[in-house]
């Protein structure tokens, strides 16, 4: 039998007939209340006929009992007391589709996280609050009508926002499907941090021999359409259909016919901090980020050129590349999905004053570090201290540095991959040195990942890595040779130390990225409380957001480390693929209805929409009033509750079933 | 120097400073007379009390007398001044906890209705280097400056109390190295000159210097000998019982630790409001400068000659 | 077993909690400690610390663990409450906040140091300041006041008999004096055992003596 032979119609006259069910949530609600009551309670109301609990209800057999209840015309209404409608809503929409039943003339009531979780430890004010939201639902319920889906056309190609090791992998893999994708990248090269490291733990890869050719994939891929030196500005539509605003920033160097011969660079008179290099080494206002960088092309940084003129000399530039006048271009284009791999900024520690960081020279970050030990870094490799340019004898290095800080300034969570970075730069320089002294001051040490414990055993085994446990409390300079006084506690000790060695590195932690309000305005996603994008369950939607259409991945989602970054991207990949796939998507039916009748043209509710979905228009009938675009609305109700006239209804949320929760009292 | 009613403030003197340091007490009401800002006594007012021992004793004694001490401004109405860290560190705590803590004042009214007072929190405890930064302002304080010093090294020393706990102090949260002091001293000419943990603690307070001398003068050992290795010729400071601890605690590290200090010190310890003073032009018999060798076994205990001489040519 | 050998055994596993002072710690809002990952920064940046047997961490885990023999370690009167660790704690624990508690309840406990309890008893209470200037001994500091042009005592409670009248008031009606009346009898006490024990130390001696 299919669906559709099963399918029940519902008339205005049918008198409701309300099921309700119960679930146990394990002990989560039958360890706090008595869910047996609860549905005794739930069938004195009106028009329940049938009521029954169970252990988990979103089970097989769970669902079996309230489709064989719709099956047998008992009920024409279901209400399930249970988890949040987030969580098991979609479970049991199909449940009753599958029964022959509207999905629509379903009700959920959320008595675990609204009731048993919170009061816990009330279980009798819990038990009230249940009934209470119970009777709600069933009220509500009472006023259902059947509803049909909107099928919309799903644009099959996608947006990825940051090229760092995420994105790229992300859009690698839509492409490889067949997927047109949109790779935009707002600085001049795309590779991410990923670029400044130099080797990866635990297995020893050289991070640019992993890193570049997935770069020149990417530049040679036929389905990737590169937009580097970019930035997103606007986005608007919805799931599938996406209009999307890109503005390329000008690189004031024409990219069509720059060839990267570099040939302007010496002779480029102004001289900056290299902000690839965190300020360990100088570039010239003409410049690629780094040697490898893609696309290859040159970019002037207009801050800082005072446009000499010299680099347009045909003398210089051959090809006559430099184009001084050179203007932003917007763009628009369509996509059905967006990945957001924003990435991450590294903890700024100058706030730590009592680490000296900005104040002695020889105290640097572990990103600094990086760069310090990269084959095509400032020093080719062979870390110096930065007061004399010599090889240090004795390091110590400092974990936690602005992650695990509950202080203002600091932030609360593990940044996840700084103890095993420490190791890494240790073992990496013990490798050069082995007479060194190595000294790596942790509170814990979070050796979680696939070979990480083994890594670091071996760190102390065989290279002798000293690791002491205590958080370094404040650092002085000698001010004779710039080494750098520790003090802390060996707290396996009870020690207080002090300790001077001649570099200090504070292993720095990851931060959401100071502009991501940027993203999350632009994208209408959320931030949770640690300032990263909230993915829409922690544990079952971890690379979805609230916004369906819109996917997250790598570290803009939370600190981690490539491998973890790499899964995301491919998780997020395959989550848009699914979506295109399909190529077509259903969307609720929660738009906004005018009661033309009741509108009085006032046009408040235009303000109000954010999304643009509201216009006043001239009805025969009524005169000037408001109109819906349905494709564009979001049913967020904003312009509903702020109606004079209450002309306005959610469909699903209209003002009489909001009314019937909250007066029908029994 | 006319009044100017603008700045008034109960002058809270707390114990050292009257009772022991008596030339801190004379500077700054010179110089708060000289810049126009008016001083009232705060009739009857006791120890703060010390934070470091009556609160570390019993924090009801300490509260209940911090209180009773701030109601002596509250009926005047005007703010509290003290020159002493100690003194601000418990006017300010007990200020903010009972403004913030109803419960808290509500048991110390209690108490103080005995009396027949109340603590209303109408005032502010302020330090009278706040007063000189915030109310004042350095711009204002520039404008009095008539001599300048030339080739004076002064290493500031701020103590504890007047910087931290920062989330009750007025300096924005700033407690690993701020500079409002230097800032002042350096209107002068002066050149505060950087010393290693120029932050740590003078090791007076905390119930420290009752409990252990040796401990505490092992404390004020390790500054001075971080002073002197950065040449300073004076240290400048803003509290009296740091003052003590730096004065009488050198005679103290050079008699306990006089095997491992070398030479012994001898650097002058000068108070804020003493240099400024000699800055603005007052006559330093009102400063509390110059030394009454009449008396014996009372403070400077190091001698400021040194220090006056190197300036003598500069004051004219 | 020869004596060598014995003194090197040690079979008591540490145990420690009192569960009345336990209490205390509770009561004084010590579990704030709780909050405490042991990272030591609180006594690697510690003055004290570096010059004393003071260990900030290791005292406040004691009294977190109910250990009451931290009350006796004189170490708790080392800290000079210079607020550094307080400060800096990663998870804001008001560390010298939680040191000066401690100090409440071993001073409640009855242990204070000789010369903490005569500034309290003798002094502050008595003068209303914790370093004063009036009375007999103290006629060189009036007279240093006066060099200077000040007047032979400041305007506080030395001028003021009425105003020490009050703070005493205030020092009964918070319990300051009955603690304090506490504390001495106890030392009292102590210093009669003390002396007790001392004569009968001579007395054996002496006998001893006649013996030989």
């Amino acid at each position: 039998m299919t669906e559709s032979d099963k399918k029940i119609n519902i008339t205005e006259n049918d008198k409701p007939k309300i099921g309700i069910y119960v679930c146990h949530c394990g002990v989560n609600i039958g360890g706090v209340v008595s869910v047996p009551d609860l549905v005794e309670y739930a069938k004195t109301l009106t028009d329940v006929t049938v009521g029954h609990d169970y252990k988990f209800l979103c089970s097989d057999v769970g669902q079996k009992m309230i489709k064989e209840d719709i099956e047998a015309g008992l009920i024409n209404r279901v209400v399930v007391a249970a988890c949040s409608p987030r969580m098991h809503e979609p479970t049991f929409r199909i449940t009753c589709k599958e029964a022959g039943l509207n999905q629509f003339l379903f009700e959920m009531a959320n008595i675990r996280e609204h009731s048993t979780w919170v009061h816990m430890k009330e279980p009798e004010g819990a038990y009230e609050v249940a009934k209470d939201l119970i009777r709600l639902a069933i009220a509500k319920a009472r006023e259902l009508e059947p509803l049909t889906v909107q099928k919309v056309n799903v644009e099959p190609t996608s947006l990825i926002i940051g090229a760092g090791i995420t994105g790229m992998n992300a859009a690698l893999n839509l492409s490889s499907a067949g997927y047109k994708v949109y790779l935009v990248e707002r600085s001049a090269t795309i590779g991410g941090h990923m670029a400044q490291l130099d080797k990866t733990f635990p297995t020893m890869d050289c991070s640019s021999c992993i890193l570049t050719p997935k770069m020149s994939e990417i530049s040679r891929d036929k389905n990737i359409e590169l937009l580097t030196y970019s930035e997103v500005t606007e986005v608007t539509g919805y799931v599938g259909n996406f209009e999307v605003t890109i503005k390329k920033k000008p690189h004031y160097v024409d990219q069509e016919k720059c060839n990267g011969c570099g040939i302007c660079v010496d002779p480029c008179p102004i001289t900056v901090a290299n902000e690839f290099d965190l300020g360990l080494s100088t570039r010239k206002a003409i410049y690629v980020p780094f040697p490898q960088a893609i696309p290859s092309q040159y970019t002037i940084d207009m801050d800082s050129c005072v446009e000499c003129g010299i680099c347009a000399r045909e003398t210089v530039c051959e090809p006559g590349a430099i184009k001084y006048d050179d203007k932003p271009e917007y763009f628009t284009v369509k996509v059905g999905t967006i990945i957001v791999a924003t990435g991450y900024d590294e903890y700024d520690p100058s706030e730590l004053k009592q680490y000296g960081y900005g104040k002695y020279p020889n105290v640097i970050t572990g990103l600094q570090m990086e760069r310090l030990l990269s084959s095509f870094g400032p020093v080719l490799g062979k870390p110096v201290k930065p007061s004399d340019l010599k090889d240090p004898h004795s390091i110590a290095f400092l974990q936690c540095v602005g992650s695990r800080n509950f202080r203002e300034g600091g932030n609360k969570y593990c940044s996840r991959v700084c103890c095993m970075y420490a190791t890494k730069q240790a073992r990496q320089y013990k490798e050069k040195h082995p007479d060194a002294d190595i000294y790596i001051f942790y509170m814990d040490i979070r050796a979680f990942g696939k070979g990480y414990e083994e890594f670091y055993e071996s760190a102390g085994r065989d290279y002798g890595i000293n690791y002491v446990r205590g958080r370094i409390a404040e650092v002085r300079e000698n001010p004779l040779n710039h080494n750098i006084i520790i003090r802390a506690e060996d707290t396996l000790l009870q020690q207080p130390i002090e300790l001077e060695v001649e570099l200090f590195i504070l292993s720095t932690g990851i931060e959401p990225r100071a502009d991501s309000d940027s993203i999350t305005n632009l994208l209408r996603i959320q931030k949770s409380a640690d300032g990263f994008f909230l993915e829409a369950h922690p544990k079952l939607r971890p690379v979805d957001t609230l916004t369906e259409g819109i996917f997250i991945a790598g570290v803009s989602q939370g600190p981690k480390d490539i491998p973890d970054s790499v899964a995301q991207a491919k998780g997020a990949a395959a989550s848009a693929i699914a979506l295109m796939a399909k190529g077509e998507v259903e969307i609720e039916p929660f738009f906004a209805v005018v009661h033309s009748d009741r509108c009085s043209g006032c046009g408040m509710c235009i303000e109000n929409c954010a999304y643009g979905a509201l216009e006043l228009v001239d009805d025969r009938r009524f005169g000037t009033i408001a109109s819906i675009n349905k494709a564009l609305c979001k049913g967020c109700g904003a312009c509903s509750g702020n109606c004079r006239c209450s002309a306005i209804d959610i469909i699903g949320f209209s003002s009489e079933q909001l009314y019937s929760m909250i007066t029908k009292r029994e | 120097m006319s009044k100017n009613s603008k700045w008034k403030y109960g002058f809270f003197l707390g114990c050292v400073a009257p009772n022991r340091y008596p030339m801190i007490e004379a500077s700054i009401r010179a110089v708060f007379d000289h810049l126009g800002a008016e001083i009232l006594e705060l009739e009857g007012a006791s120890c703060c009390p010390a934070p470091g021992v009556f609160r570390a004793f019993h924090i009801p004694t300490w509260l209940v007398i911090a209180a009773r001490n701030l109601t002596i401004a509250e009926e005047l109405g005007i703010d509290v001044v003290t020159g002493c860290n100690g003194c601000y560190g418990t006017l300010r705590d007990a200020w903010v906890e009972l403004n913030h803590e109803p419960e808290l004042k509500k048991m110390i009214n209690e108490h103080l209705a005995k009396i027949g007072r109340e603590f209303k929190g109408s005032i502010e405890p302020k330090h009278v280097v706040q007063v000189l930064y915030q109310d004042l302002g350095i711009e204002y304080l520039r404008g009095f400056v008539k001599h300048k010093f030339k080739d004076l090294k002064v290493a500031v020393h701020y103590g504890c109390h007047i910087i931290k706990p920062s989330d009750k102090r007025p300096w924005g949260g700033e407690y690993e190295d701020p500079t409002f002091l230097d800032e002042i001293i350096e209107i002068t000419g002066a050149k505060s000159i950087n010393y290693k943990d120029k932050f740590q603690c003078c090791g007076a307070g905390g119930a420290v210097r009752t409990a252990v001398k040796e401990i505490s003068a092992d404390f004020s050992r390790e500054k001075l000998e971080n002073i002197r290795d950065a040449g300073a010729d004076i240290i400048i400071d803003c509290c009296p019982f740091c003052h003590l601890q730096l004065d009488l605690g050198q005679m103290e590290a050079n008699n306990f630790y006089k095997d491992i200090i070398g030479e012994p010190y001898k650097i002058p310890v000068i108070y804020v409001t003493q240099l400024l003073g000699l800055a603005f032009g007052i006559d330093p018999n009102l400063l509390g400068l110059m030394k009454n060798h009449d008396l014996q076994q009372v403070p400077p205990f190091i001698s400021l000659e040194p220090f006056l001489e190197k300036v003598k040519n500069q004051l004219t | 077993m020869s004596d060598n050998v014995e003194k090197y055994i040690k079979r008591k596993v540490y145990k420690s909690t009192n569960s009345r002072i336990a209490q205390k710690f509770v009561d004084a809002g010590l579990e704030k400690l709780r909050a405490c990952i042991n990272c030591g920064t609180c006594t690697g940046g510690c003055p004290s610390g570096r010059r004393t047997a003071y260990r900030t961490r290791s005292v406040l885990r004691r009294a977190l663990t109910g250990d009451e023999s931290v009350l006796e370690d004189i170490g708790i009167w080392f800290c000079s409450t210079c607020y550094t660790c307080y400060e800096r704690c990663p998870r804001g624990i008001p560390v010298t906040d939680m040191i000066i508690k401690l100090r409440n309840i071993a001073v409640e406990e009855g242990h204070i140091l000789d010369p903490h309890f005569v500034l309290a008893n003798k002094v502050f209470y008595v003068t209303g300041h914790g370093v004063p200037a009036n009375g007999e001994g103290n006629q060189k500091w009036r007279d240093l006041r006066e060099s200077y042009g000040l007047p032979p005592l400041p305007p506080t409670v030395h001028m003021h008999p009425e105003a020490v009248k009050e703070c005493q008031e205030l020092m009964k009606s918070v319990g300051f004096r009955d603690l304090l009346d506490k504390i001495e009898k106890q030392k009292e006490k102590e210093k009669l055992e003390a002396e007790k024990a001392e004569a009968n130390k001579i007395e054996d001696k002496k006998k001893e003596k006649e013996k030989k």
